[in-house]
């Protein structure tokens, strides 16, 4: 122990060091003055944001809406990552169709969601398709509403769960689904109880990265919103930026910290629920 | 058959839905017209001449690219050390010690800006270019154990130990066996903390001021007023650095994603 400790230290004490002094005081910085109110420990800031019907309507909103988008991130990512590893055939396909898929990602959301508000914007590309083969009488107003955020978010979001589901699908060995059809089995059910299954590690943990992004995510809801819409990072972002109030910032901030870490345990807490409960069925 | 189609009919909308925005953006960056247009009507390349003139684009460019590359070589300093104490070596709060330093993956990093904003400005460091790059380093570090840690394996292992026995010193061994195993691990973990750097808004928009700016903020806070084809010249540069990446990547150490590594 002690050996393995004197190896370990100094391999340690910069990183730790740096970790303590710019990750862990900041956030124990903004924690005891979100407990501070004129001078005096309080529990003021907290009453303020929790006694405040504004900011329950503003959470509402935020969980809404990053809700929504997982909802959607993963129905559209799920079949498209089983398709890229379970239909593709051409290896020079499928390596193109996962460079587009990661092209998304190392571009800035600033740059994602501009593209959004040229396509969603009235005259834009969206409406004009739209109108154009009938489906709207006339353009509809996507900016500075939630459906517009959500279609930006999804966006953005949907290539984790593309990945993530992909590669626990990559790693489900295919001879298991051929035993299940040699058996008798129809491909659905197949899919129903051997695919699945085994893939949804990948989906939760997919679903849980997309949540915390879009409950947490500023820049794209800031930008397709139009003023319109507000969702609680903004209010994080206007305490800090403009009113400069940092007890109340605090309060602020480790309010929807504290809601997102709950929200991912009790994610996490029923992913492994349910994995282990249709373990036990295909024992 | 009819679910094989509709499979099919989904996935080529969903991969259009993802590559449809950065087509506009490219596209419109070289409309001759004076406002965003999509398909481009005309073709010029005055948006790009007009980036250039612009000596705050440059010096944003400027700022962002330093910012990332200095980021990620103390990310990879600070992280490779930890990376193989955590996979060598058995020590009491492991398992604590290794979520701390991946926390902020799943940290709003709103709430992180916003901490180190406030403790910035008690240390007199607020918007400044170390502000900044403290905050960048803790946010990336998780891509480099992501990709070094899983390389540590117990056969990379037993070669350092054949090393050591034949008499290397442990500098010798780091540098002769350890780092040249782990080269892919530590390309991949650079391009992905580099970019995750260079794309960044919610940290920055905190320290950043109207003179020193990354490329991102000054994209941010130009489009919530004014959207011009110069935005798109400038958003399509970025798009490029992208895919540059992305490219070198592959051909590198090679995007192993959705495909079977066994």
């Amino acid at each position: 122990m002690s050996a393995a400790m004197n190896r370990a230290l100094p391999l340690l004490a910069a990183p730790v060091a740096f970790f303590a002094a710019f990750f862990a005081v900041p956030m124990i910085v903004v924690v005891s003055s979100s407990l501070m109110a004129g001078g005096v420990p309080s529990l003021g800031n907290y009453a303020r944001v929790l006694f405040d019907q504004y900011h329950w309507d503003v959470l509402a909103a935020t969980f809404r809406i990053a809700g929504l988008t997982t909802v959607a991130c993963a129905l559209l990512g799920y079949p498209l990552a089983y398709y890229l590893v379970r239909v593709v055939k051409s290896p020079a396909l499928r390596r193109t169709c996962v460079i587009l898929l990661v092209l998304p990602l190392f571009t800035s959301n600033i740059v994602r969601s501009f593209g959004w508000m040229v396509l969603l914007g009235r005259n834009g590309l969206v409406n004009d398709a739209l109108v154009g083969v009938g489906i709207l009488d006339r353009p509809m107003r996507f900016l500075g509403t939630e459906l517009g955020i959500v279609i930006g978010l999804v966006y953005i979001l949907l290539p984790f769960i593309v990945l993530a589901v992909g590669n626990a699908l990559a790693a489900v060995d295919p001879a298991l689904e051929d035993a299940s059809s040699d058996l008798g089995a129809t491909p659905f059910d197949t899919f129903r109880t051997v695919t699945f299954p085994l893939c949804l590690p990948g989906l939760m943990s997919g679903i849980v990265m997309v949540f915390t992004l879009a409950v947490s995510a500023y820049v794209t809801p800031a930008l397709l919103s139009g003023g319109k819409i507000t969702v609680f990072p903004m209010l994080i972002f206007q305490q800090y930026s403009t009113v400069f109030d940092v007890n109340y910032g605090g309060a602020l901030s480790m309010t929807l910290l504290v809601m997102t870490l709950v929200l991912v345990g009790l994610a996490g807490w029923i992913g492994n629920a349910g994995a282990s409960a249709t373990g036990r069925k295909a024992q | 058959m009819i679910a094989r189609l509709l499979l099919r009919v989904v996935s080529w909308s969903v991969m259009a839905y993802l590559i449809l925005p950065l087509l506009v953006i490219v596209g419109s960056s070289f409309t001759a017209t004076s406002y965003l247009a999509f398909p481009p009507q005309g073709l010029t390349l005055d948006w790009y001449g007009r980036m250039l003139g612009d000596t705050s684009y440059l010096a944003a460019f400027g700022t962002s690219t330093l910012l990332a590359l200095v980021a990620t070589a103390v990310a990879l300093l600070l992280g490779v050390p930890a990376a193989l104490a955590i996979a060598r070596c058995e020590f009491p709060g492991k398992k604590f010690l290794l979520s701390l330093l991946m926390s902020p993956l799943v940290l709003p990093h709103v709430v992180l800006g916003a901490a180190l904003l406030q403790y910035c400005a008690a240390l007199g460091l607020m918007r400044s270019f170390t502000a900044l790059l403290v905050g960048h380093i803790v946010i990336i570090m998780p891509f480099v154990l992501r990709s070094v840690l899983p390389q540590l394996t117990p056969e990379q292992r037993a070669l350092e130990e054949a090393s050591a026995d034949l008499g290397a010193r442990p500098m010798e061994t780091f540098f002769l066996v350890t780092l040249p195993q782990i080269r892919s691990g530590l390309a991949s973990g650079a391009i992905f903390a580099f970019i995750s750097s260079w794309i960044n808004v919610e940290l920055s928009i905190f320290n950043t001021t109207a003179e020193m700016t990354t490329i991102p903020v000054k994209l941010f806070n130009y489009v919530q007023y004014t959207i011009d084809p110069v935005i798109a010249a400038v958003s399509s540069i970025t798009i490029g650095v992208a895919a540059l990446a992305i490219i070198i990547l592959d051909l590198t150490v090679g995007l192993h994603l959705l495909s079977d590594r066994r």
